[in-house]
């Protein structure tokens, strides 16, 4: 478990864009409250343009809110921290940086490499990409290069990890590996994890807490509790049961 | 340990087992086997430099002169000298691929078709100028003439070029240090680029060598006016290719780079410049271009000093071997300064290509 618990609290959290072809404005989030703490897995899914990623950038602090607080125990949160340490669906490890650097990147950032890089080594090893410590980004695949995004967002072992769709463009079986890869270190640390993802599966099978979301404005519809132990079985009746009941509130749903 | 395919590996082979198979192993086992014909063949070209020089000297020792010839033997030692050159290079590579390292000579082979090539030229040249005069001299002086004029006046030729490779490094590297702040602001900051940006598109289509004139009659030195002009040329091609580059960066680098905890600063530092570092380096590569152009000119119109004056002199004086001998200095400074550029940049740039470890 991790030393330190937190809490991240969004308080009627509304954010705007202003579209770009015309005068008109966007409203990604309207007036969002929630409440999230160590220890969770939040699996955020709902349909595109429903302001889901719009939510991981606010917590991220890449970008502001246009009403509201979000705060984490407490303080506002007005810049990126690597506190904070957040994945993407593109790896965007620095292609000029070995792999080992790109872990690094955080410490080097702030001028922690020196006398730490036993920790970039063992999350080396976590990985099992210790023979590619001096390859450049380029060389890896998909997955590789996903641990890889994964590692250099945990070096800092940040107390709330924001994943934004970390497994969209990976394959079905590196996919599901990597489900289980990620589980594992949260499982360990026990962070607040909070997960962007498309897959209704993946956000029942990942999260302790799945947040169902609708657009035209952004806002939250559900907010279900998985009340089951991990490792989850995907074709047990209670999985199919929260599956169906996410749909649903989705407008998939297929029978009642 | 040697790289060679040895027996015991061949049949480790055959069972399946590859795990201890390096690179350029692998890349031996998978290429066409040759056969001995085009193995004959290939030692064939690689010998051919050497059969290509012998006829060369033949060509100079037997065909008779059309005009009279000092020195003779110059021209012959310089034959021999890059035979010789080749020889152990030839050497070299053979030792390499019995010690197991193939690459060497491979790279030998490919290049041996031009070396002779080069030699088949020399031979040529002779023939048009001393032998059949068809280039009469002495305006277009026969290489034995030009090496020996290049020896005797070495002393004149050797402070030319000290002064031209001063001019042009001094010009270079403040256009470049330059321009890469002008570049790099302009790319990442909105401000700079609104002042900076008119005075890019106002003075960059215009070509260097149309301020020679006003600088010449403005500046206080010439030797100054000369380093504005070839930095000026460099602080355009410089400034516009890192401001590209930098402005091109993908924003999920930052965005990225961010949530790591980067600074403003580190931003600049530690993330745009180096995703924007080919694009940079290709504008240095560009202003070294437009550098050697613009010091030519330069020194040819009003430069006391320097390779480029030293030609028109040679012109005036008739000295045409002088003026051919100052050419070819010309041609070997910049080659080597091209290919230093080129290495330094593949050196900074290794990520960039795929596979190589």
């Amino acid at each position: 478990m991790s030393e330190k618990q937190v809490s991240l609290v969004l308080e009627n959290v509304s954010k705007s864009f202003a579209k770009v072809e015309n005068d008109e404005v966007t409203h990604a989030l309207n007036a969002i409250d929630m409440s999230l703490r160590s220890g969770e897995f939040v699996s955020l899914v709902g349909p595109s343009g429903c302001g889901k990623s719009t939510i991981l950038r606010l917590v991220a602090g890449l970008i502001m809110p246009t009403t509201g607080k979000i705060t984490v125990d407490g303080k506002e949160i007005t810049e990126p921290s690597p506190e904070r340490g957040m994945m993407f669906q593109k790896s965007t490890l620095f292609p000029w940086l070995t792999v080992e650097k790109n872990i690094a990147f955080s410490l080097m950032m702030q001028g922690k490499y020196k006398g730490n890089e036993k920790r970039v080594a063992h999350m080396l090893k976590v990985i099992g990409l210790e023979s590619f410590r001096d390859d450049y980004p380029g060389q890896l695949s998909g997955g590789m290069a996903q641990r890889v995004a994964l590692m250099r967002s945990l070096i800092n072992e940040p107390d709330i990890l924001l994943l934004d769709e970390p497994l969209g463009a990976l394959d079905a079986f590196t996919r599901m590996n990597m489900q289980d890869e990620i589980l594992k270190i949260w499982q360990q640390k026990g962070q607040l994890a909070l997960m962007v993802t498309h897959d209704v599966d993946e956000a029942v099978y990942m999260g302790t807490r799945v947040i169902v979301m609708d657009s035209n404005p952004g806002r939250v519809v559900a907010d279900i509790k998985i009340e089951e132990g991990y490792p989850r079985d995907r074709s047990s009746a209670a999985f199919v049961e929260y599956r169906n009941e996410i749909l649903n509130r989705l407008h998939f749903g297929g029978k009642k | 340990m040697s790289e060679k395919i040895t027996k015991d590996m061949k049949n480790n082979m055959e069972k399946g087992q590859l795990q201890n198979l390096t690179r350029q192993q692998l890349k031996e086992l998978e290429e066409k086997k040759k056969t001995g014909w085009q193995k004959a063949l290939d030692w064939l070209i690689m010998i051919l430099p050497f059969a290509c020089g012998l006829a060369a000297m033949l060509e100079y020792w037997m065909i008779p002169n059309g005009s009279p010839n000092d020195a003779p033997y110059t021209y012959v030692w310089f034959l021999v000298v890059l035979m010789g050159a080749y020889l152990v290079y030839f050497v070299y590579s053979a030792a390499k691929k019995a010690g197991g390292d193939k690459t060497v000579l491979d790279m030998l082979r490919y290049r041996a078709p031009l070396l002779s090539a080069l030699f088949l030229l020399l031979a040529g040249y002779d023939y048009l100028t001393l032998k059949a005069g068809i280039l009469t001299q002495p305006f277009v002086p026969c290489m034995n003439y030009i090496i020996n004029i290049a020896w005797i006046d070495r002393a004149r030729l050797i402070e030319c070029t000290l002064h031209t490779l001063r001019l042009l490094f001094l010009g270079y590297f403040i256009g470049v240090a330059l321009g890469l702040v002008t570049g790099i602001t302009c790319g990442y900051s909105e401000k700079v680029r609104y002042w900076v940006n008119p005075v890019i598109k106002f003075l960059g289509p215009i070509p260097t060598s149309t301020w020679i004139p006003i600088v010449m009659v403005v500046a206080t030195s010439l030797f100054k006016g000369a380093v504005f002009i070839i930095a000026l040329g460099s602080w355009f091609a410089v400034t516009v290719a890192s401001m590209t580059g930098i402005s091109n960066v993908d924003k999920d680098f930052f965005e990225a780079a961010r949530t790591l905890g980067a600074s403003s600063r580190q931003l600049v530092f530690r993330v745009a410049i180096p995703h924007a570092m080919p694009s940079i380096l290709q504008g240095c590569t560009q202003a070294m271009s437009s550098a050697c152009v613009a010091i030519m000119i330069a020194e040819m119109m009003g430069v006391k000093a320097g390779l480029g004056w030293y030609m028109n002199w040679a012109k005036s004086w008739a000295a045409y071997d002088k003026m051919f001998a100052a050419l070819f200095v010309i041609c070997f400074i910049f080659t080597v300064v091209t290919k230093a550029l080129d290495l330094i940049k593949r050196k900074v740039l290794r990520w960039q290509n795929g596979v190589v470890k």
